[in-house]
């Protein structure tokens, strides 16, 4: 293949490009910052639901939560043990937690209960409930709280505001990392007495009640059987929470839909401006090159070499500059966008992951487009007689 | 070698050659004179296979120019002929080298090969120094040199100029005759199409045709 390459040409191309060097560069950059816009959101989307995807791994099959008239309520233990009583239901923990606003910071921490007897669905918590064994007023907390309780002079422990307004002072055990995950983000875990504490929840009431089923096939069956069992609860599925995240996702896709569309049409004018055809000054060029034994598709493979100079590595950039601008600088202001319910957004890490599938599509709709687009017109020129067209 | 039979060229309605004939030999140097617009530059088109008759053939070396398709017509040029037009016709923004390899480039020669041909044409023009220079910063007589040494690169049978002295002052011109002199020496058969008096009482001018009104007046 390489040998089939004529490389004189290729220089040639390459010599012409430059010779129109303020236009060609103009393109260049247009071309590359708008595949590096496009690819942007695709890697950023594509490492988002990558992300909710393994969040949602680690969430319970079943979550069970009390409601009345419409507003979630306590469950006690007793309900516990019903439901884990239900066949099919293979375990139950009943959770406490809840979201604690720290105003100062401007942002809101999750305070999240454990039972060093209890079995988690998500492993961060049975990893940590192996590695510590909590006091009754001392917490774990993420490396991203750790850094806002810090900015705001908690290096050793932080005074919660309890319902009645009194001041629960908690040490900081230790701080546990985490990487990749958002929601993990702004997680402070301790005991369960020490949350309802804060929280002003009674002795053995649960926020909500976390179940595993058997077979997975029957989640459908026994969340139908609960409801009967608890005709006031509200009953979420995993798969309910990855359809609300997939909503919470389209939502924001629409919002780029119109990103791509100025996109694409930025794109269609560079394509409408090439399609116009050869200025008089190169049609004049096609016909000196006729003229002295060029044929068509020697001229049509110097256009072909010019359109993959300018398009391939105009993609290729664009691809580089997005790659560097959402997994290396964290994909500043557009990561914003995407993820402004989270309010620790210094600390999300954006997990590597690149959809080949829009990669490629977005090749397809680019770089052939634009070769095309260099070629046409100057076929249409090539082919008229030589004569006529240096006239 | 080259044979013009009844041919007829029209452009729309306006009639640029009307039933020429007309036979040249291998080796032969002839120029075609006559006012603008007499259908001189036609007939040079027709004979490089820039242009088809709308009646009548051009045979050259036994085969049909006029009725070649584009593409081998292209390669016939490339093989065949050297074309120096009046304008020069190169491209400002290339250097010499550049533009003088231009007719070899879709040829795809060894590097070796390609600086041997190159050395050659531009050392026989006298032209190597400058072949780094930009083709618009040239003199118009350099220019000149480099439109004949992209002629003559790929090494032509037939060389076709097209009122080649228009553009140049006296002395340039005598120059580019004593050039034409060398390409007749090398048995080249050349064509020339002016309306320089210069070319008319040239002794080694084999014939001098008069086009007149799209056709050929006289053949001296």
């Amino acid at each position: 293949m390489i040998k089939d390459i004529n490389f004189y040409l290729a220089g040639y191309a390459l010599k012409s490009l430059l010779r129109d060097k303020s236009k060609n560069i103009f393109i260049f950059i247009v071309f590359s910052l708008l595949v590096a816009l496009l690819a942007s959101t695709f890697f950023l989307s594509a490492s988002m639901r990558a992300e909710y995807h393994q969040l949602i791994k680690n969430y319970p099959d079943i979550v069970l939560t009390n409601q009345r008239a419409m507003q979630d309520i306590p469950y006690n233990t007793d309900v516990v043990n019903r439901v884990l009583n239900l066949s099919g239901v293979s375990s139950t923990v009943g959770r406490v937690y809840g979201k604690y606003a720290f105003s100062q910071a401007e942002t809101v921490f999750t305070l999240l209960g454990i039972d060093a007897f209890e079995n988690y669905a998500n492993p961060l918590l049975n990893k940590l409930n192996k590695k510590y064994s909590l006091d009754d007023n001392a917490m774990l907390v993420s490396s991203s709280v750790a850094t806002i309780l810090k900015q705001n002079y908690y290096k050793e422990y932080f005074n919660f505001i309890k319902e009645d307004g009194s001041r629960q002072k908690v040490q900081i055990a230790d701080t546990f990392y985490t990487p990749k995950s958002s929601a993990d983000a702004n997680l402070i875990v301790m005991p369960n007495e020490l949350v309802r504490k804060i929280f002003g929840f009674k002795k053995s009431e649960f926020t909500d009640i976390a179940i595993m089923v058997q077979n997975r096939e029957e989640i459908g069956f026994i969340a139908g059987k609960l409801q009967e069992e608890f005709p006031n609860a509200k009953i979420t599925l995993k798969e309910d929470l990855l359809r609300e995240y997939e909503n919470i996702y389209n939502f924001r896709s629409g919002f780029f839909l119109t990103v791509f569309v100025i996109a694409f049409f930025t794109f269609f004018i560079i394509i409408y401006d090439k399609l116009s055809g050869p200025n008089s000054a190169q049609k004049r060029e096609i016909g000196i090159l006729k003229a002295i034994g060029w044929r068509v598709e020697d001229i049509l493979k110097a256009k072909l070499y010019e359109g993959i100079l300018i398009s391939l590595s105009a993609y290729i950039f664009g691809i580089i500059l997005a790659l560097i601008y959402v997994y290396i600088f964290k994909a500043p202001y557009l990561k914003a966008i995407f993820l402004n319910n989270y309010t620790l957004l210094s600390d999300y890490r954006l997990v590597f992951h690149i959809d080949i599938q829009t990669v490629v599509l977005l090749f397809f709709v680019s770089v052939p487009l634009y070769i095309a687009a260099t070629i046409i017109p100057s076929w249409r020129v090539a082919t008229l007689d030589a004569d006529e067209v240096m006239r | 070698m080259i044979t013009l039979k009844n041919v007829v060229k029209q452009y729309g309605n306006s009639l640029a050659l009307d039933s020429v004939s007309l036979k040249l030999e291998e080796g032969e140097l002839v120029v075609l004179k006559g006012v603008s617009g007499s259908g001189k530059s036609t007939i040079l088109s027709l004979i490089a296979g820039l242009l088809k008759p709308t009646s009548g053939e051009v045979v050259v070396d036994g085969k049909k120019i006029s009725k070649l398709p584009d593409h081998f017509a292209a390669l016939y040029r490339r093989d065949n002929i050297g074309f120096i037009f009046q304008k020069y016709n190169l491209i400002a923004d290339l250097s010499v080298k550049e533009n003088v390899l231009l007719p070899l480039v879709p040829m795809n020669l060894p590097r070796e090969e390609l600086e041997s041909l190159l050395e050659k044409t531009l050392s026989s023009l006298n032209i190597k120094a400058k072949e780094k220079s930009l083709v618009k910063n040239l003199s118009g007589g350099e220019q000149q040199r480099v439109a004949i040494a992209r002629a003559l690169v790929n090494n032509p049978k037939i060389i076709i100029a097209d009122e080649p002295t228009a553009n140049l002052d006296e002395k340039l011109s005598l120059e580019f005759i004593e050039m034409l002199r060398a390409m007749k020496s090398k048995n080249r058969t050349i064509i020339v199409a002016t309306h320089d008096p210069l070319f008319f009482n040239l002794d080694f001018v084999d014939r001098v045709i008069e086009v007149q009104k799209a056709k050929i007046l006289s053949c001296l």
